[in-house]
């Protein structure tokens, strides 16, 4: 097990730069997620961590020791890819002892070794198959038996779950889960859901465009995301951002939006002159009496909650609540706002106020 | 099974291809084959003579040394035309100035028909008018002379297929190359291996239905090349290039001995089978064996 630091790292393609100067700090046993968007730059970052893409600047250092150069076979890293890159010419047997067959373990070892992988992940009636005879939840299991025999110092893991139905995602999450809190490798995990990485971290790297937008604690990006793209990406269903300006009113501050409604912020907000926006997370508001009024558009009923999207003025925004409401698209409803629940952006820099 | 006309007519053209210029010759070939039949001897008729040509071939030395020789020249041609196409194709699937060129002129010598082969590596090969015998002389003091030294002779079959054929191994190889996912390379690179034990675990089993497919290709054509050779040393000096192809043709045209021929060529069919067959179970059908600890 080892700490990883990514120190100002860049990426260049050609002349094309694709990552412009990150910087992670990994401390040991910690599960990792960086997440963004498509085309952010995470499996690149990855990739560049074991060391299959060369880093342009900056460093990576694993348990101390930077590996700019180092080979991959010697960052004694282990990785799980998203279409799992198993030897479609192995057993999964095979496939789980090569690395170790490669270290020139001897044979009961490897045995003993891929035996208790095996039982770790339920594969034990697998191992004499090949590849092509398994499901994809199964060959991603053999993909992660190859990582954990390995012993490694760090995980890798590029999108494993991506190829996976929406309940085998949910099992394997778990899983994945269990097995760092069983081997406590430090881990880092690519994924473009943000709930996979909600779930699953224990500490989150927001990446856009090739930059880190934020680092923090699931529930940390989820209270306090440092900026608009953050406040957006985390969070599902996502928040709610209504453009507008600050303005004293009576002796109070409120927010009016470019479109009039008022909405109400937390007591003591300084007052801004700049325009800023104002994000509220669906499931933040709530229908209530004596709220505001808004007159809804569409509802989406998925039995544990529903999803209401109305206009409040002429801003639209989407509610989420838990309570069945009785009322259809076109009536006026009342919805309440906790204030203390609000985020403030600056709107030229979409930095948090 | 529903009845499928339209099926059958496309398929037709085909059929009727494969019947008159395969499967026709084939059975006449072998029809023949068990028949004394020479049209233009003494009695031109045909004979049948039963299982006679076979039996005289198994006493035939001539023969017998024939089919030594092929197996020698196949062997060391196609084991060489493999590994240099595959060293070919790696070098092709690095970037380097100008390897779209390289990768387009190298497939020329695949357009020359073989005839025109054996004739211009005879010119070059000939002693006193030759180039190659020319710079051997001046830069090694080798003289090359394939009217005499049989081994010159033989190796120079063999460097002459390898010439000819490599390209062809180098493109199949190529594309296979080229089709490759590259996940399971870098995941070997990961796991630990270095370039050769990538070679060995992860690139040869992965092409593997590519190089089999190509070694059953040029064994074939190796087996049954007649014309360059024919060209380049008429199968001499003595008997040391006349591989088995020309042996038949000897037999059936300047001494028009059909049925002989024929006998000869159904053996020379059924053993490239044989061959073909043995290779199979020792590279292919050893695959479902169970995992290897
Ligand atoms: N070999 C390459 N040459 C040039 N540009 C590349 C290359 N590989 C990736 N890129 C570019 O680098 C950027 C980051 O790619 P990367 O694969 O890291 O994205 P990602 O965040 O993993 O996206 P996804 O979620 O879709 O996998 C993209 O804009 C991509 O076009
Ligand atoms: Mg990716």
């Amino acid at each position: 097990m080892a700490h990883v630091t990514v120190t100002d790292v860049t990426k260049k393609y050609g002349a094309l730069p694709v990552i412009h100067g990150v910087g992670i700090d990994i401390a040991d046993g910690e599960f990792v997620v960086l997440v963004g968007p498509s085309g952010c730059g995470k499996s690149t970052l990855l990739r560049m961590i074991a060391g299959l893409e060369t880093i342009s600047g900056g460093t990576v250092a694993i348990g101390g020791r930077v590996v700019n150069d180092v080979l991959p076979k010697d960052r004694d890293i282990a990785m799980v890819f998203q279409n799992y890159a198993l030897y479609p010419h192995k057993t999964v047997a095979d496939n789980m002892g090569f690395p170790l067959k490669l270290k020139g373990a001897p044979r009961s070892e490897i045995e003993a070794k891929v035996r208790k992988a095996a039982d770790i992940l339920d594969l034990g009636k697998l191992l004499d198959r090949y590849p092509k005879q398994l499901s994809g939840g199964q060959r991603q299991r053999v993909a992660m038996g190859r990582a954990i025999v390995r012993d490694p110092q760090v995980f890798l893991f590029d999108e494993p779950l991506s190829n996976l139905d929406a309940k085998l995602r949910v099992t394997m999450r778990v899983e994945i889960k269990e097995l760092h809190q069983r081997l406590k490798t430090t881990t880092i995990y690519v994924t473009h859901d943000q709930i996979e990485a909600m779930t699953m971290a224990d500490k989150i790297v927001v990446m856009r465009d090739g930059r880190v937008e934020q680092i923090g604690a699931p529930l940390d990006l989820y209270d306090r995301p440092a900026n608009v793209f953050v406040a957006g990406f985390i969070g599902s269903p996502s928040m709610n951002f209504v453009p507008g300006r600050l303005s004293m009113a009576s002796g109070q501050v409120n927010f009016v939006s470019d479109k009039g409604t008022v909405l109400p912020v937390p007591e003591g907000t300084p007052d801004h002159g700049e325009p800023v926006i104002y994000g509220i997370r669906p499931e933040h508001i709530d229908v209530r009496p004596d709220g505001l009024s808004a007159r809804i558009s569409v509802l989406e009923p998925t039995g544990s909650e529903t999803q209401i999207f109305a206009h409040l003025g002429g801003d639209p925004v989407m509610a989420a609540v838990r309570d069945r409401v009785a009322v259809t698209p076109g009536d006026t409803i009342s919805f309440r706002i906790d204030p203390y629940r609000a985020h403030l952006f600056e709107a030229r820099s979409g930095r948090r106020l | 099974m529903r009845p499928n006309t339209v099926g059958w007519l496309m398929l037709a053209p085909t059929i009727a291809i494969l019947g008159i210029f395969g499967i026709i010759p084939f059975i006449y070939v072998l029809y023949v084959s068990f028949h004394q039949w020479n049209p233009f001897g003494a009695s031109p008729d045909m004979i049948y003579n039963g299982a006679n040509n076979f039996r005289r071939l198994v006493f035939d030395t001539e023969f017998l040394t024939s089919i030594a020789f092929t197996m020698k020249f196949a062997f060391f041609a196609v084991l060489s035309e493999i590994a240099l196409g595959y060293l070919l194709a790696q070098l092709f699937m690095k970037e380097f100035p100008g390897r779209g060129f390289f990768r387009t002129i190298h497939t020329l010598p695949l357009i020359v028909a073989p005839i025109v082969v054996g004739s211009v590596w005879r010119l070059m090969t000939t002693p006193s008018i030759g180039i190659i015998p020319y710079l051997l002389k001046s830069w090694f003091g080798y003289d090359l002379n394939i009217g005499r030294d049989a081994t010159a002779a033989f190796a120079l079959t063999v460097i002459m297929d390898i010439w000819h054929w490599t390209p062809l191994v180098t493109l199949t190889l190529l594309a296979a190359l080229l089709a490759l996912p590259k996940e399971p390379f870098e995941q070997a690179q990961i796991d630990g291996a270095n370039r050769r034990q990538i070679f060995w675990h992860v690139t040869l089993p992965m092409i593997r239905p590519a190089i089999l497919a190509t070694v059953f290709i040029r064994l074939m054509d190796a087996l049954r090349t007649v014309d360059e050779v024919w060209m380049l040393t008429s199968g001499g000096p003595g008997a040391a290039t006349r591989f088995v192809g020309l042996h038949i043709w000897k037999i059936v045209f300047p001494k028009t001995d059909y049925g002989y021929g024929a006998a000869i060529s159904v053996i020379v069919l059924y053993l490239t089978l044989v061959m073909c067959w043995l290779l199979y179970v020792a590279l292919v059908a050893r695959r479902e064996r169970k995992r290897t600890f």
